[in-house]
């Protein structure tokens, strides 16, 4: 059993291979294109996104800011304070402090004299008449009003408000501060959809500050900040464990060199989630297309083959000649053609062949193979042939009862019997002649034993047609009768006629002597005449020397023979005869008159020799009436058919 | 950006027939351009002189002080007229004198005695960008200058004085320039004081 991919690769399968990888390289290059691209841009939107992030980023601690020290200014304003701080009351500010941070939520309220030094503050009460740790803050609130930073205190980050206490010109200044802790970070995840991450690079060491991260990515993160921070303040790509993030460090203080940092950063995977959808779609679309041009390419590969298959049956067929093909092609396109040509080619083809079958009737199949091989010249060669004729001598008797279409049957079936015998024997038939036919063995094919085989032909018809008498005599029909002449002798063979009609035969005294022959069955009574060069080359015939003939116009004499049968099928009393017979035919010829009619009278009486010894009695009267000249050469004259 | 600007004041000492000088003063700043509200007060060098009680009051009108300078001397009483028809509620926290007068409409019966000398820095509780500046000094000889730059101090007797020059957005205190007036001349003087940007107001727009 072999495997179907071992198998001789059919056109089907090819036609549908090339589709198929065609197709699947195309959508491998458009899929490769499309991924390319697409994961190009979603990078791009991804880190575009992330930088619009970073806006809002940076504009929400902004208004932030700016909210707080708005709240801060409120309640710099506030009269009791401005009092308590006017009039330097320690405590009371402390307290005051203490209520006012509570109100807006700060973590921590400090108050600074214009000359930068603390009077109090909330978180660290001890801090009291120390410089204020932000001076900076203190020189830009001069300047500007009012001012906002982000400063790490104590390791954590605050957002630090400084505003002027107006009385209304400055006479302290407030300043608030706000923890920036992991609540904070949630707030701005919200509203940046990035995960938001407070660190403080001290030197190499990266300090976080608050984060919303879940605890298993912060290690991951930290371990690359220092890298973002260096590279990523526009966004980069960074690979967190496994995943792949996009990340963007945003400084938060102003510090020439700054050490504070937001980095957000968000999931590549994430974002690129609409695109693993189109991805599916695609996939969907290639497998259902990849579905679609297998069937339509097996479809159409198959209207393809199959007719091709069809074609190739059909073609098979006609080569064996078998010429009723159907095809079952209805299509208008190419191959309906192909079939509506290949059958007309057939139709063609059986009419030819037919005509061929048809000529072979009358010209013998042998002939037109070797015509059709070119084995044969056209022009005329001289050679020897065997030339039969044969003829049925009571045919019109045999047909007296019978329809026109009965007799052309029963016709037919004895020119078929003996074109079959002719044919087995090696024999051409030449053609029909009523109800007679010519055949010739020796042309266009000659073999060394033609004499041989024409003869044994004739007895086999012979036989033959006698063996047809059963079946006639049950029909109320007489028994057949047969004529055969067969002689042999050197004639022209050739083709005869004009260019578009040829007829391959022989001609020559030959072949009339052979149809003079036939003719002379009927004088002699016997169903087979032969000539004397047949008898000469056939071997192992007895023969019955029958009569010396002359035929019309020509000087020499030809003795003419009936075959008797196979030596050693002839009875003893048969072979007897048949040396009475020659020897009384050897007294007749040498004018031996007497001993002749004796002879001749002795075998009047025997059946077979009965008409033989008649006609010769005859000719002796007629001798002894006239006797003949010197030159009487004992043979019968012809004078016509 | 802090703009140095500079005051310069002539002291004009001219001779009247009473017998005192007139001060002729003109303030410029550092680009010589005239500085109005320029507050200029000669001290005399010996026993403070006495009150001249003079009138002063500052109103609040369009929710702004009128004027927005005034200079008065130690122990002057000051009224603040409420021309507007909403209330104010002036306070000061400044050291000389520390007061509030809560919302009010109207004029308050009672004045507000600027009891010691120095700068008395006005404002309203409700009124953020509502402010005024009293300058309080131990004398009856003082001016302000306007828009010109130039001010007057006229009557002063003979006598040496010291020459001080005071605008609320100075650089720094400028030392007094001291003269010695015959009674009689009338005086011209100039002052080259910077002066800088004042940090912005705060209050509705």
């Amino acid at each position: 059993v072999s495997l179907p991919l071992l198998r001789k690769p059919r056109l089907q399968d090819r036609i549908v291979i090339f589709f198929v990888v065609l197709l699947a390289a195309v959508q491998l290059v458009s899929f490769v294109f499309i991924r390319y691209t697409v994961e190009k841009t979603s990078q791009n939107v991804l880190r575009e996104e992330m930088r619009v992030g970073a806006r809002v980023f940076r504009r929400l601690l902004d208004q932030n800011s700016q909210q707080l020290a708005e709240a801060t200014s409120v309640l710099a304003y506030d009269y009791g304070f401005r009092e308590a701080v006017a009039t330097r009351d320690r405590e009371t500010i402390l307290s005051a402090l203490r209520n006012h941070a509570a109100r807006i939520r700060a973590s921590g309220m400090a108050v600074a004299g214009l000359d930068g030094v603390v009077v109090a503050d909330s978180l660290a009460p001890e801090a009291a008449g120390t410089r204020y740790v932000h001076p900076d803050l203190l020189a830009r609130a001069a300047e500007g009003g009012r001012t906002s930073a982000i400063r790490v205190v104590n390791g954590r980050p605050y957002q630090i408000v400084v505003v002027p206490v107006l009385a209304p010109l400055p006479i302290a200044w407030v300043s608030m501060s706000f923890a920036i802790d992991d609540s904070t970070a949630r707030d701005l995840q919200r509203l940046s959809s990035s995960d938001v991450t407070f660190v403080r690079l001290a030197g190499a060491n990266v300090e976080l500050l608050a984060t919303t991260l879940p605890p298993s990515r912060r290690e991951q993160l930290l371990a690359k900040v220092p890298e973002i921070v260096a590279l990523g303040r526009d966004g980069m790509q960074v690979a967190l464990g496994s995943e792949d993030f996009e990340a963007l460090a945003t400084p938060l203080d102003d510090l020439r060199s700054p050490t504070l940092f937001a980095i957000l950063d968000r999931s590549v995977a994430e974002s690129l989630g609409t695109y693993l959808a189109l991805q599916a779609v695609l996939l969907l679309l290639a497998s259902f297309s990849m579905a679609i041009t297998l069937a339509g390419g097996m479809r159409i590969a198959r209207r393809i083959t199959r007719p091709l298959s069809e074609l190739a049956g059909a073609a098979r067929e006609v080569a064996k000649g078998n010429y009723d093909v159907r095809l079952r092609i209805e299509s208008d396109d190419e191959i309906g053609d192909l079939s509506r040509a290949f059958e007309g080619m057939v139709k063609g083809l059986a009419e030819r062949d037919g005509m061929r079958d048809a000529l072979g009737k009358v010209a013998s199949s042998e002939v037109v193979m070797q015509l059709l091989k070119g084995e044969i010249e056209l022009g005329g060669e001289e050679r020897e042939v065997s030339v039969m004729f044969t003829d049925i001598r009571n045919f019109t008797a045999l047909c007296e009862t019978l329809t026109p279409q009965q007799s052309l049957q029963l016709l037919n079936q004895f020119l078929t019997a003996i074109s079959e015998v002719v044919e087995s024997h090696g024999g051409v038939v030449d053609k029909y002649l009523g109800d007679g036919v010519m055949a010739i063995f020796g042309a266009p094919v000659t073999r060394p034993d033609d004499a041989q085989r024409a003869l044994e032909c004739a007895l086999e018809i012979r036989r033959r047609v006698a063996a047809l008498g059963p079946a006639l005599a049950a029909r109320g029909l007489p028994h057949p009768d047969i004529g055969i002449g067969v002689n042999t002798s050197g004639v022209i063979a050739g083709n005869i006629g004009s260019p578009t009609r040829l007829n391959y035969t022989v001609l020559g005294d030959g072949v009339n002597l052979a149809s003079r022959l036939e003719g002379l069955t009927k004088r002699y009574l016997v169903p087979i005449v032969a000539g004397a060069l047949t008898r000469e080359r056939v071997a192992g015939i007895v023969w019955r020397e029958l009569d010396k003939v002359r035929v019309r116009g020509r000087t020499v004499a030809e003795r003419i023979y009936e075959p008797m049968g196979r030596v050693g099928e002839v009875s003893p009393q048969d072979l007897e005869r048949l040396e009475r017979w020659h020897a009384a035919l050897e007294h007749f010829r040498e004018r031996r008159w007497p001993r002749a009619r004796t002879g001749f009278e002795a075998l009047a009486s025997e059946r077979a020799y009965a008409r033989l010894a008649s006609l010769y009695l005859g000719y002796l009267r007629e001798l002894v009436a006239n006797p003949p000249g010197p030159d009487w050469d004992a043979a019968f004259t012809l004078y016509d058919k | 950006v802090n703009k140095a600007l500079a005051l310069a004041a002539v002291l004009s000492f001219a001779a009247t027939s009473g017998g005192a000088s007139t001060l002729e003063i003109s303030a410029v700043d550092a680009k010589g351009a005239p500085v109005a509200d320029a507050v200029i007060y000669a001290i005399p060098k010996g026993p403070p002189p006495a009150l001249r009680k003079r009138d002063a009051a500052i109103e609040q009108r369009d929710k702004t002080f009128v004027p927005l300078v005034t200079v008065v001397q130690t122990g002057s009483p000051v009224q603040f007229p409420n021309r507007d028809p909403i209330r104010h509620h002036v306070y000061s926290f400044s050291k000389p004198k520390v007061f509030e007068l809560k919302l009010y409409a109207g004029t308050p019966a009672a004045p507000v005695v600027f009891d010691k000398p120095g700068l008395v820095v006005l404002g309203c509780n409700i009124h953020d960008p509502m402010i005024a500046y009293v300058y309080v000094v131990d004398s009856p000889w003082f001016a302000k200058t306007g828009a010109d730059g130039k001010a007057r101090i006229a009557e002063v007797p003979a006598g040496e004085y010291d020459v001080y020059v005071q605008h609320f957005a100075q650089v720094a205190a400028q030392d007094p320039q001291p003269h010695r007036l015959r009674g009689d001349e009338s005086l011209p003087a100039a002052f080259v004081v910077p002066l800088r940007q004042l940090a912005p107001r705060p209050g509705p727009q």
